[in-house]
């Protein structure tokens, strides 16, 4: 029984930051149609600022990792996005793996291609018994994040004037563009917001790994695409729903797989969603990608 | 291979030959050059194999696969593992099999095998993954590569594991890599230019019509899939005979990026794309790669060595091209359709043959399965709006049936349930008798049912010959007579001239004609046409009206007509039927139509009954 409640609360706290990674990328997937591969890359570069800040006090160092994904996600909008916006989607999301691509290996030559470790505080490591369970703390922090994020995303998109115009965008982008709602702002709100999900995925990375390389982002951003794919593309609530799923599957694996398989984990992870899309093809919440219009 | 009918002969060696000859010299510059150049050479040209397996699927299915370095890996590691020395495999594959460990196999055999084995793997593995949507197919594919990755990096007893193999055979020559690589163009090609090619390129121009005249898009998209993973398990399997290493990361992220690097910046349309894409962005490789190890420039910059760099390069590449020049340096076009050909005074496309030896475009008259298209009491919602309330419709073979009403009316919506696209929430669809309401539009357009769009939904990088014999082929027709019929139909329809150019280069009205020429080819017993006349000038009209009417008579397919401009209506149609609300309002010829004051008042207007009366 403790055994199973301390692997649930492993799975909880999995799932909440792959949510928030599949999040991330539904947010820029609803205003602008494309899938964006350089979301891992977010991730990595605000993780390799907690590196770069690793001199300054920890809250600080989180709030330039914070401040860099905003700029890094707005650049990339601004330079490489912007000019393919009304290109199709399978353009959009070549595009995205350039920027992944070049992002990745300027990281590569600026630092190096191996993993630098960074420091964390070290109450983040250690953890709180709660009964027979024992909680590590990064997961409080991981849990307690994921529900500030959820509800603070919540209140924006249904509670605010900005939150109003995105939604109206995902509807239907030319309609709303015609309503007077500024496309270049409702974007460029929805990558900062990105920006900076991927940049507190970024920072719980570094507290759990405590390193940082520059193909951290590449299993992440394809966690993300996988959720938001099994979640039904498009749907924020589809998104956390699809990334709690994934974050579950992988970590109960991790704990009960028989040893001689645990290596194989992700492999099999990443098999599960097509077993879904062989009898939803359009995702667990369906979204209308692929479906005929008339 | 000839692409009979499409295109001139010229036209045809120029984009065999051409890529051939770029590949030739690339194998010369191999074979006289120095060591290291050899073996450069041979990656490139393994590479550009498999670039080339890229282009067959991604270039002809225009649907993104980020899993195809997965089966370059397949087949690289059956290559290494029935070739490796006795000796080694004990030392570091010890859990392989003994009967695989004793094969020894030599390098064409292992080759073919790999190419067997990653093409079978690619069936297998897109029997699930081509179901899914568009968008989908690119994630499921990258989760693919990412699943061979993790087990290749951890079966270590058979695979060798994270740490990979060495000591493999190297057995790959400039020269065979060459003659691999002049074969994939070949194969490249062959595909493209079949009906299967042609069927598949069709969903990537619209997928939507390319369902309504017959095409199963899932399985032309397998049917690519396949043969693409073949020729990336060759490339695999050479590349991994010449370098003699192999570890899970030699075909991973990286080697995507690259390979796509370079069918994107070629063009991924077009095969001779793909080469020059593949030759251009490996010199570029090259280059980088020399500055990278700190090499110095004229001598007077010196540059630190600096890994990463090359990658740089090559993601700013492709970041460019996808930005300024979306169609790559080919333009999408097969060498032997690039302007040079007309400077030279020959025509790219082939003469259309005097009489097209095609047999009459008519389905053979059989009562049994001729019988009328019947829709009974067919209704259909949409999030509890009624759409479509218990309607009544019925078309005889040969007959012309108007079907009018406001805007919302349920028109369309009809046509959609009629032609498959829609399945109504209750009521039956029938063909000659048999129920064919769940059946699908390409399922329906083999049964004789064609259809038009309110928008032309035209293919627009097909020519108009192109665009109208793929929907004989949709049907199975094969691709010579496709052509024969395509340009009967074009001549019917006075379409000929423009037979050559591309369907989007077309004037709309041109667009317009050209999707009912589409649809007449699949032959149809029934036509459904969605609003033909919509933004056509008079003229156009008048030629429309004229052509419906030969269609008419020649074709002898029954004709579903919605259309706003009453006039063609009452001219083509003995009978009509009036939709208002989801309901049938009045069925009765023209004239009982428009004395009808309740059809007046819904739809015609009482101006209508103003200028009827002067």
């Amino acid at each position: 029984m403790t055994a199973l409640g301390q692997s649930l609360i492993d799975a909880l706290a999995l799932g909440s930051l792959y949510a928030l990674i599949a999040l991330g990328i539904t947010l820029v997937y609803t205003v602008m149609g494309m899938m964006n591969f350089a979301h891992g890359e977010f991730i990595m570069l605000s993780a390799y600022a907690l590196y770069v800040f690793a001199g300054l006090p920890f809250a600080a160092a989180v709030a330039g990792s914070l401040l860099s994904g905003i700029v890094v996600a707005l650049l990339a909008e601004r330079v490489a996005f912007r000019p393919v916006r009304n290109a199709d989607l399978s353009a959009q999301l070549v595009t995205s793996l350039a920027v992944a691509a070049i992002l990745q290996n300027v990281v590569t030559v600026a630092v190096d291609a191996r993993a630098q470790s960074v420091e964390t505080p070290t109450s983040i490591s250690e953890s709180t018994s709660i009964g027979s369970i024992s909680v590590p703390n990064l997961e409080f922090v991981t849990l307690g994040l994921t529900a500030i994020v959820l509800v603070g995303l919540g209140w924006l998109l249904y509670r605010t004037r900005t939150g109003l115009a995105m939604r109206a965008a995902a509807e239907n982008f030319d309609m709303a563009r015609l309503l007077g709602v500024r496309a270049d702002r409702v974007i460029a709100i929805a990558f900062a917001i990105s920006g900076a999900l991927a940049a507190t995925v970024g920072v719980l990375i570094v507290m759990q790994t405590g390193q940082v390389s520059p193909t951290m982002g590449l299993t992440p951003v394809l966690v993300g695409f996988v959720a938001v794919v099994i979640g039904g593309f498009g749907r924020m609530f589809g998104a956390v729903i699809g990334g709690l799923l994934l974050g579950t599957l992988s970590s109960l694996l991790g704990a009960y797989l028989p040893e001689g398989l645990v290596a194989f984990r992700d492999a099999i992870v990443f098999t599960f969603p097509v077993l879904i899309l062989i009898f939803r093809p359009h995702g667990l919440l369906g979204g209308e990608i692929g479906k005929a219009r008339v | 291979m000839s692409g009979a009918g499409f295109r001139s002969r010229p036209s045809v060696a120029a984009s065999l030959l051409l890529p051939l000859a770029l590949i030739a010299i690339a194998t010369l510059v191999g074979t006289n050059g120095t060591p290291s150049l050899h073996g450069t050479v041979t990656l490139i040209l393994c590479n550009l194999i498999v670039v080339l397996g890229l282009q067959v699927f991604v270039g002809n299915s225009g649907v993104y696969s980020f899993g195809q370095l997965g089966f370059a890996t397949t087949g690289a590691y059956v290559a290494a593992l029935l070739t490796l020395p006795a000796a080694f495999a004990l030392l570091q594959t010890p859990g392989l099999p003994s009967f695989i460990v004793d094969a020894q196999l030599g390098s064409l055999l292992s080759t073919l095998i790999a190419a067997a084995a990653s093409g079978l793997l690619a069936m297998v593995v897109g029997l699930p993954l081509m179901r899914t949507s568009t968008l989908a197919i690119p994630i499921s594919t990258f989760a693919f590569l990412i699943v061979v990755y993790n087990i290749v990096a951890n079966w270590d007893r058979v695979t060798g594991g994270s740490s990979g193999l060495v000591s493999i055979p190297t057995t790959t020559s400039v020269e065979s890599a060459g003659l691999w690589a002049g074969a994939a163009v070949v194969l490249a090609l062959a595909f493209k230019w079949s009906a299967s090619g042609y069927r598949l390129q069709a969903t990537r121009e619209d997928e939507v019509a390319a369902r309504s005249i017959g095409i199963n898009v899932m399985r032309e998209r397998l049917i690519a899939f396949g043969i693409s993973g073949v020729l990336c398990g060759i490339g695999g399997a050479l590349a991994v005979h010449q370098s003699g290493v192999l570890n899970p990361t030699t075909f991973y992220f990286g080697a995507t990026v690259t390979t796509m690097t370079m069918l994107v910046v070629g063009g991924v349309r077009s095969v001779f794309g793909a080469v020059i894409g593949a030759i251009a962005i490996a010199t570029v490789n090259e280059v980088l790669r020399g500055v990278e190890d700190g090499a110095s420039l004229f001598g007077a910059i010196s540059i630190g060595e600096a890994p990463g760099l090359a990658a740089i390069g090559l993601g700013l590449i492709l970041l460019a091209t996808m930005i300024a020049m979306p169609n790559g340096l080919s333009g999408g076009r097969e060498a032997g359709e690039l302007p040079w050909l007309r400077w030279l005074g020959m025509r790219a496309s082939a003469s259309l043959p005097e009489s097209y030896g095609a047999e009459p475009n008519r389905r053979p008259v059989d009562p049994a399965v001729n019988g009328a298209l019947r829709a009974e009491r067919i209704s259909l919602a949409f999030s509890g709006l009624r759409v479509l309330r218990e309607i009544d419709l019925e078309l005889e073979p040969g007959e012309a049936l108007g079907l009018i009403g406001p805007n919302g009316a349920g028109k369309t919506t009809l046509v959609n349930v009629l032609s498959g696209f829609q399945e109504p929430d209750s009521g039956t669809v029938t063909l000659g008798g048999v129920d064919v309401t769940a059946r699908s539009p390409t399922r329906l357009a083999h049964d004789g049912l064609g259809r038009t769009f309110q928008a032309a939904l035209p293919f627009p990088h097909l020519t108009a010959l192109e665009s109208v014999a793929v929907g004989a082929m949709g049907v199975g027709v094969s691709r010579r007579r496709a052509a024969a019929a395509a340009a009967e139909v074009l001549d019917r329809l006075n379409l000929l001239e423009q037979a050559a150019l591309p369907a989007g280069a077309l004037p709309p009205g041109g667009q317009r004609l050209l999707g009912i020429a589409r649809a007449l080819a699949i032959q149809p017993r029934y036509l459904l046409l969605d609003e033909p006349a919509a933004g056509l000038n008079e003229a156009e009209c008048e030629k429309l009206v004229a052509i419906l009417r030969s269609v008419l008579e020649d074709f002898g397919c029954g004709m579903l007509l919605i259309e706003h401009d009453m006039s063609i209506v009452m001219e083509l149609c003995p009978r009509v039927q009036v939709l208002d609300d989801g309901a049938t309002l009045r069925v009765g010829t023209p004239e009982e139509v428009q004395a009808d004051p309740a059809v007046v008042e819904s739809y015609l207007g009482s101006s209508f009954l103003v200028a009827a009366d002067a």
